[in-house]
């Protein structure tokens, strides 16, 4: 696909300020069509972009002018379900929801849950090592995937993993959440889990976020791994109420919104050790949803959050840092700080169980200097986190979103290294060029050349 | 042998051997030195000194430690707090003939030693969030970080487990720990061939009882604690408070009515140790397979001297000392697994490849990453294949 109306139908990702139309577009059907693309571009040296649903919130799908971008949504078949070995072998292009689907018959489901799941697909989630809200007790992508059969940059196909491991080095573990700068994944084998026999959902109101943050840490402390623990604050609260009514209390200053599971008698006891905590930790109430109906409706507004907060502003910037637990309270100060500083209203949603946030930055782009100052906001966000202990992202990549901020968390000697082995896989730089590094830098000096001072060679490379 | 004391050590260490062109066995306490193909290094870098506690934060479920710290060390701190290493870190050094209780973690997370727990934890390549290294280039570098949820830049911790130390020394580890359950009860099935003993226990690992070890042990290898067994016996151990526990006793009576309790906890351990095979002449393989295809690899072999974990896909496999492996790793291949020599005479390790041979073009890939982080070769040469 070349022509201008098709490339527009790809021209960008859910990081919604970067657009750019792609050289030419290619939708592969097969393993063999993908090596044959790539060894033609190898050949040419033309760069490559992989992209799944273009759900990422960082561009890492984000075409690049003078590049093949490669959509996966038609290699959407699953390969087989092996429920004696508790896995599932499928295309990279089949979303992440319709693993569950195709497994729940059983009571099996695939635990990766990102926001975007009835959208996004297994080889993006691979890309990106995808999280969502299970992920303090069930892990990211990475702990949830066997295997996959890669695609170099040449065309050349590896299988890294398998159903029990290949027994070599762990490059397995490289390709999750390798940002498809390392090459494209065209199968991948993902763990399922046997769906837990209760789950149980409670929400405990705060009158200050201090305490909450405390009751979090208790919880975790007291040796109980919630399956999801999430926090919203008072504005939150506010817009969710206002947009969907769940029910939540508008006079707390923050809710925790806490889920146990596990067989009846262990989600009993980790619901009764949660109310305890909570009420001790200060809770002005502690509700627990008494049906599926009630359970739905408190998950729907914390659902509902990016929507809700979307009416208050034209424009929205979802930002992704993970922090220590500890350093909670004296974040959330900070940021309610910078909001009057850069002039600009935010929320706080996050996956409190693993520290893992997620303040959203209202602002209208077509109000002067408006879009610099979110990024100036968000950027200032992520440098926090670093500062605290905690890194730039959690869970929604690096991506061009984040690139200029790595050695806010990395030192050239710590990118360096990585660079060094982004060139192991693609020593021509072919691969998504422009992402999660900010230099851009050519293998052969990295690779052989000392690296003096623990600068890489042409910082002032132009980007693409 | 040259001792390094700090990370700064380890540095200068690496800086003169490249600078005279020669190669450093990286070393802490030697537990597993007979684990691999043996090398002929130029000197030894012992790293055991790089020891202690940096950092612990229960109510954050992370630990930092030095890599030397033994993990008796850690294990006991864990212990204080409720909490534990999820992957169940094993001690090879009896089955090695070395030393027993003295691995440490660096060594154990290199060698991706893991044990019964981690079929419901993961192994410790899932447990490692963050790493400090020095390369081949004698830099150090941090990759990964201190917090659970993180995916900036490319999981290098995940890499240097499992890569026997070819890939640089490490010099701090961070890891997730998990809160201890307060109970644990060990329950014996007697009597079950091997096809009906590894498919019971993929039932219970198919539930959501998330059994924390699920092992099988034939007659042929007598463990005189769990008495009779019959052809051979199924264990699982199950976790949890008090009232969860017993459902989780009896939906598992609802799976195996003839489960019983049993005082065993260590037999686990002694299975992931290997130390059930003492005294026996052969050698040890380790062989990964799908479960489901686990039955048929013993059959196929026809070894008495076996055992398994992970409901199977975890094998211990004893065969003829000094063999080649080619009829189990035949096998294994047709499975969807792979097998490794684990212990064996060094002429056995230096003419059969311990780590499954790759296919051609993995095997340029395994060495392109090599290079990436020791172009010239430093780091324990030819520990896992012959250029790497």
């Amino acid at each position: 696909m070349a022509d201008t109306a098709g490339l527009a139908a790809f021209d960008g990702d859910a990081l919604t300020a970067y657009r750019q139309k792609a050289l030419a577009c290619v939708l592969p059907k097969t393993k063999e069509q993908v090596s044959a693309v790539l060894k033609f571009a190898g050949e040419e040296g033309i760069a490559i972009v992989p992209r799944g649903a273009g759900t990422s919130l960082s561009g890492g799908a984000l075409p690049l002018a003078d590049a093949i971008l490669m959509g996966m949504g038609r290699m959407n078949r699953i390969l087989e379900i092996d429920y004696e070995n508790r896995c599932v072998v499928t295309e990279p292009g089949v979303t992440n929801l319709s693993i569950t689907r195709a497994v729940e018959v059983r009571g099996f489901y695939y635990a990766p849950d990102p926001s975007s799941q009835i959208a996004c697909t297994v080889g993006g989630n691979v890309a990106e090592n995808s999280g969502g809200i299970h992920c303090l007790k069930y892990g990211l992508t990475t702990h949830n995937l066997l295997g996959v059969e890669m695609v170099l940059p040449g065309g050349d196909r590896v299988r890294l993993g398998g159903k029990a491991g290949d027994g070599g080095l762990d490059l397995l573990g490289i390709a999750a959440g390798s940002e498809g700068l390392l090459g494209i994944v065209v199968e991948a084998t993902l763990r399922i889990l046997p769906k837990p026999p209760v789950t149980r959902t409670l929400m405990a109101a705060f009158r200050s976020v201090p305490d909450a943050g405390q009751c979090v840490a208790d919880i975790i402390g007291a040796g109980v791994i919630p399956a999801a623990m999430e926090f919203m604050d008072k504005n939150c609260i506010g817009a969710v109420e206002d947009y969907c009514s769940p029910g939540y209390p508008r006079d707390a200053e923050g809710i925790l919104i806490i889920e146990v599971d596990g067989v009846a008698a262990e989600a009993a006891h980790a619901a009764e050790r949660v109310t305890e905590i909570a009420k001790a930790a200060g809770a002005s109430a502690v509700t627990e949803a008494f049906d599926e109906n009630e359970r739905i409706r408190l998950w729907a507004g914390r659902k509902a959050a990016f929507p809700a907060m979307g009416r208050l502003a034209p424009d929205m910037l979802c930002m992704d840092g993970t922090i220590p637990r500890h350093a909670l309270p004296r974040v959330l100060i900070r940021m309610a700080e910078m909001s009057k500083k850069y002039g600009l209203g935010f929320c706080n949603v996050f996956h409190a169980g693993d520290g893992n946030l997620h303040p959203l930055i209202i602002f209208d782009v077509m109000k002067e200097g408006e879009l610099a100052r979110a990024e100036a906001f968000g950027a200032a966000i992520l440098q926090l986190c670093v500062e605290v202990g905690g890194v730039l992202t959690g869970e929604h990549g690096v991506g061009v979103e984040k690139r200029d901020l790595m050695p806010v968390m990395f030192t050239d000697a710590d990118l360096a290294q990585q660079q060094r082995l982004k060139c192991a896989f693609d020593s021509a730089g072919l691969f998504n060029p422009g992402k999660v590094f900010p230099t851009l830098s050519a293998c052969v000096e990295l690779g052989h050349m000392h690296v003096k001072g623990g600068r890489v060679p042409f910082p002032n490379l132009p980007r693409f | 042998m040259i001792s390094a004391q700090t990370e700064a050590d380890v540095i200068d260490a690496v800086r003169d051997a490249r600078a005279k062109s020669r190669t450093l066995e990286i070393m802490s306490r030697g537990t597993k030195r007979a684990y691999g193909r043996p090398m002929s290094c130029d000197d030894v870098l012992n790293v055991s000194a790089l020891s202690g506690i940096v950092k612990y934060e229960p109510a954050e479920l992370i630990l930092t430690v030095l890599p030397g710290t033994p993990v008796a060390e850690i294990t006991t701190l864990l212990d204080s707090k409720h909490q534990r290493l999820g992957f169940e870190p094993v001690d090879w050094g009896a089955m090695l003939g070395t030393a027993t209780g003295k691995s440490t973690i660096g060594g154990v997370l290199s060698a991706d030693v893991n044990g019964a727990a981690a079929i419901r934890y993961g192994r410790a390549r899932d447990s490692l969030l963050g790493i400090r290294a020095v390369n081949g280039l004698a830099e150090s570098y941090k990759a990964g970080g201190k917090v659970v949820k993180n995916v900036t830049g490319f999981d290098l911790p995940k890499l240097m487990c499992g890569a026997m130390g070819t890939l640089g020394v490490l010099t701090e580890v961070t890891l997730r720990v998990y809160p201890k359950p307060p109970q644990s009860v060990s329950l014996i099935v007697r009597d079950v061939s091997v096809e009906d003993g590894f498919a019971l226990l993929r039932r219970v690992w198919q539930s959501p009882l998330e059994a924390t070890a699920l092992a099988y042990i034939p007659a042929s290898v007598p463990i005189t604690q769990l008495g009779y067994v019959g052809e051979g016996a199924a264990l699982i151990r199950l976790e949890g408070a008090h009232e969860p526990l017993k459902e989780k006793i009896a939906a598992l009576l609802a799976i195996a009515r003839s489960a019983q309790p049993i005082e065993a906890a260590n037999v686990f351990d002694s299975i992931s140790r290997g130390t059930i095979f003492a005294g026996r002449n052969c050698d040890l393989w380790r062989v990964s397979v799908p479960s489901s295809e686990a039955a048929g690899i013993v059959r196929q072999m026809g070894s008495s001297v076996f055992a398994a974990d992970w409901a199977g896909g975890s094998l211990w496999i004893g065969l003829d000392a000094g063999g080649n492996g080619a009829e189990l790793r035949a096998h294994c291949e047709r499975a969807d697994g792979q097998a490794t020599l684990v212990k064996a005479d060094e002429e056995t390790r230096q003419r059969v490849a311990p780590f499954p041979p790759e296919p051609a073009a993995r095997r340029a890939l395994t060495r392109s990453v090599k290079a990436a982080f020791d172009p010239q070769n430093v780091f324990n040469p030819g520990r896992m294949w012959k250029a790497v």
